[in-house]
């Protein structure tokens, strides 16, 4: 019987290197690149700003009270915000439709869908943004179109504002919200519509009630993705909006770059993504999914 | 509570009729099956009585009310899916109330069915617990107590034993027409499964092709098919061949290996006719070379414990399939006298 046990028991526990070699290339990757330099930007905010130079002498609180007593940063902030919200909404409402078709629609459908969704990522950023001033400007295409056939008198405001960032950003984003929506469609058995509707569920109640909470890690993590990149995104935002509506990214680099404040942009640049990473947890804390959780 | 009537029920795909004007009627509490090979229409069948399939031609009448346009969710039925399709984000207590939340049954009362259902299968005190943390059979019986706490005028069932291993399928068979029988509701059960549909059925409805091919009782249908394919699909069985003796008085007497049978008179079967008849493999004796029956060798052994199977070579050519309790036992390479009873031999038709 012991010996039995011991042929079957595990060999004496050894370092397993496997494993370890093999996240290794993404760890260095990500402590060299990204946590290095996380606490370079904490150091930096805490430094005293410079006269002329990029950061002066010494260690300070001031870029932070700054940041805190000025109304105008925390209504861009707010607006940052507000910008991420709207456009992570609009994809959700948009991309749903298109996700339910590429995960249940014909496989015709699905494969032409598929290189549409996936289309506009094979266009780098920077051209599309200036795409859309073509389209959005006062004398683009859409006003100058909207002129002729005498629908409007002069050009609408879609440019150097809030609503043609938002255009552009659910463009640019639409796929990131698609793609993992059409996973948890894929894997949500349809079965479960049939079983509701067996049991007395409208097609619609079957829809809320069953098939929506179970696309909900979709849901979560497209969310996350739109609602992140929005806030961090710049090319488009400072195409678009211009000098007149800034959103944090764009004020960001107009510190580091235009006047050369590192303490400050970075103090700004943390406090966009302190603010974020918190609206993230507090979502999935919300979404939070009891039956993901519950396994024996 | 239902008598179920399908009229002349048709389902058209294009060029395809995967139901071809089928006519049955379900009685009030019976537990009928619809047996046949995949593709046959059975689930087809199944799901335009359900309503997620629509009817192409004919009735579907519960009580005499035809509810061919009546949509899936105010049919009020119950069903059992193959995959179980329980709820994964509910528990088992939400997924049995979610039924009587569609049908605003007050709070008191839900909870009072939900407990009286699920000690009917053996599941109190699994209220709490999420489909993923059960076992596959107890899956299976939440599935069966969502379909039937909702008190449905009929339940459905589409091969729900099919994915649960063979112990656990014969205990759910036993389980499932105890139930059946104890609620009375009348039923209609989807399987391929020929043993599960003699089993549990009052009676089973044989499809081949989108039709009927035969409508009985258990008994009727393994005992006397109506045709060649009934034979064959329903258990194991031996073709003899026969030879039409004589026709009188509306008997035919037909003389075959094992002796003389008799059989109804049939349109288009006159003496000196070759005819195939069915012969099961239980209904075989075997006896020490010498005996009365025709004349054989063991050509294959197979031991099951309660029987065994052999296959056994007439000497005058033919092969059977011979199933025997263990106290009648043969080696293979034994000679053997082969016999039946005359009237285990069942005339199918005209040899082909």
């Amino acid at each position: 019987m012991s010996a039995a046990s011991a042929a079957v028991a595990p060999a004496p526990s050894r370092l397993r290197l496997g494993p370890l070699v093999l996240i290794a290339p993404a760890a260095i990757l990500l402590a060299v690149f990204l946590v290095i330099p996380y606490l370079n930007i904490l150091l930096m905010s805490f430094r005293a700003p410079g006269q002329g130079t990029p950061y002066g002498e010494g260690f300070t609180i001031a870029n932070y009270l700054r940041f805190f007593s000025d109304g105008f940063y925390i209504r861009q902030v707010a607006n940052t915000l507000w910008i991420g919200f709207l456009c992570t909404a609009i994809c959700l409402v948009v991309g749903f439709p298109v996700a339910w078709q590429l995960a249940r629609g014909s496989p015709r459908f699905r494969a032409i869908g598929y290189g549409l969704v996936l289309s506009p990522l094979l266009v780098g950023i920077v051209i599309r943004s200036y795409g859309w001033t073509i389209l959005l400007g006062n004398n683009g295409l859409i006003n100058r179109t909207l002129t002729n056939i005498g629908l409007i008198e002069g050009p609408l405001p879609l440019m150097y504002n809030a609503l043609g960032i938002v255009i552009a950003l659910v463009h640019v984003f639409l796929p990131f919200m698609i793609l993992p929506l059409m996973a948890a469609i894929q894997g949500v058995d349809p079965s479960l519509e049939t079983a509701a509707r067996s049991l007395g569920a409208s097609r619609l109640t079957a829809f809320r009630r069953v098939t929506l909470p179970l696309c909900m890690p979709g849901i979560q993590a497209g969310c996350i993705l739109v609602f992140v990149l929005s806030l961090s995104a710049y090319v488009t935002p400072s195409l678009i909006g211009g000098l007149r509506v800034k959103t944090m990214a764009v004020t960001v680099v107009d510190a580091l770059i235009d006047t050369f404040q590192w303490p400050w942009g970075s103090a700004l640049a943390l406090i966009l993504s302190v603010t974020g990473a918190l609206i993230v947890v507090l979502f999935a804390r919300l979404t939070r999914m009891k039956w993901k959780v519950a396994r024996t | 509570m239902t008598v179920v009537r399908i009229e002349s029920l048709s389902k058209v795909y294009g060029a395809v009729r995967a139901v071809d004007r089928i006519s049955v009627e379900i009685g009030d509490g019976e537990f009928i099956s619809l047996l046949g090979p995949s593709g046959c229409g059975k689930t087809t069948t199944l799901k335009m009585i359900a309503g997620f399939e629509e009817a192409s031609e004919g009735a579907i009448r519960f009580d005499g009310a035809d509810v061919v346009r009546v949509p899936a969710e105010k049919r009020d039925i119950g069903m059992v899916f193959q995959n179980y399709a329980l709820f994964p984000h509910m528990t088992v207590d939400q997924n049995l109330a979610f039924g009587l939340e569609m049908r605003r049954v007050p709070r008191a009362e839900m909870r009072s069915r939900i407990d009286r259902v699920l000690e009917m299968v053996q599941l109190s005190g699994f209220s709490g617990r999420y489909p993923s943390q059960l076992s596959g059979g107890q899956q299976q019986r939440v599935a069966l107590a969502r379909a039937l706490v909702i008190e449905p005028r009929i339940l459905l069932l589409d091969e729900p034993l099919a994915n649960l291993d063979a112990k656990l399928r014969e205990e759910m068979r036993v389980f499932i027409r105890d139930l059946q029988r104890r609620v009375g509701i009348t039923t209609v059960y989807v399987t391929h499964d020929q043993a599960e549909a003699m089993t549990m059925s009052d009676r089973v409805v044989v499809m081949f092709g989108g039709r009927i091919a035969q409508v009985g009782a258990p008994a009727d249908i393994y005992e006397r098919p109506q045709n060649l394919d009934v034979a064959r699909f329903v258990g194991q069985v031996n073709l003899v061949s026969g030879t039409v003796a004589s026709a009188d008085d509306g008997t035919l007497a037909i003389d075959t290996a094992f002796g003389r049978a008799a059989a109804p008179a049939r349109d288009g079967l006159h003496p000196g006719q070759a005819v195939t008849l069915s012969l099961r493999p239980e209904a075989i004796g075997l006896g020490a070379p010498g005996k009365a029956g025709a004349p054989g060798r063991v050509e294959a052994r197979y031991y099951s414990g309660s029987l065994i199977d052999y296959r056994v070579a007439l000497d005058g050519g033919e092969t059977l399939h011979v199933q025997s309790f263990p106290t009648v036992a043969f080696a293979e390479g034994d000679r053997v006298s082969v016999h039946a009873p005359a009237d285990r031999l069942w005339l199918i038709g005209a040899a082909q």
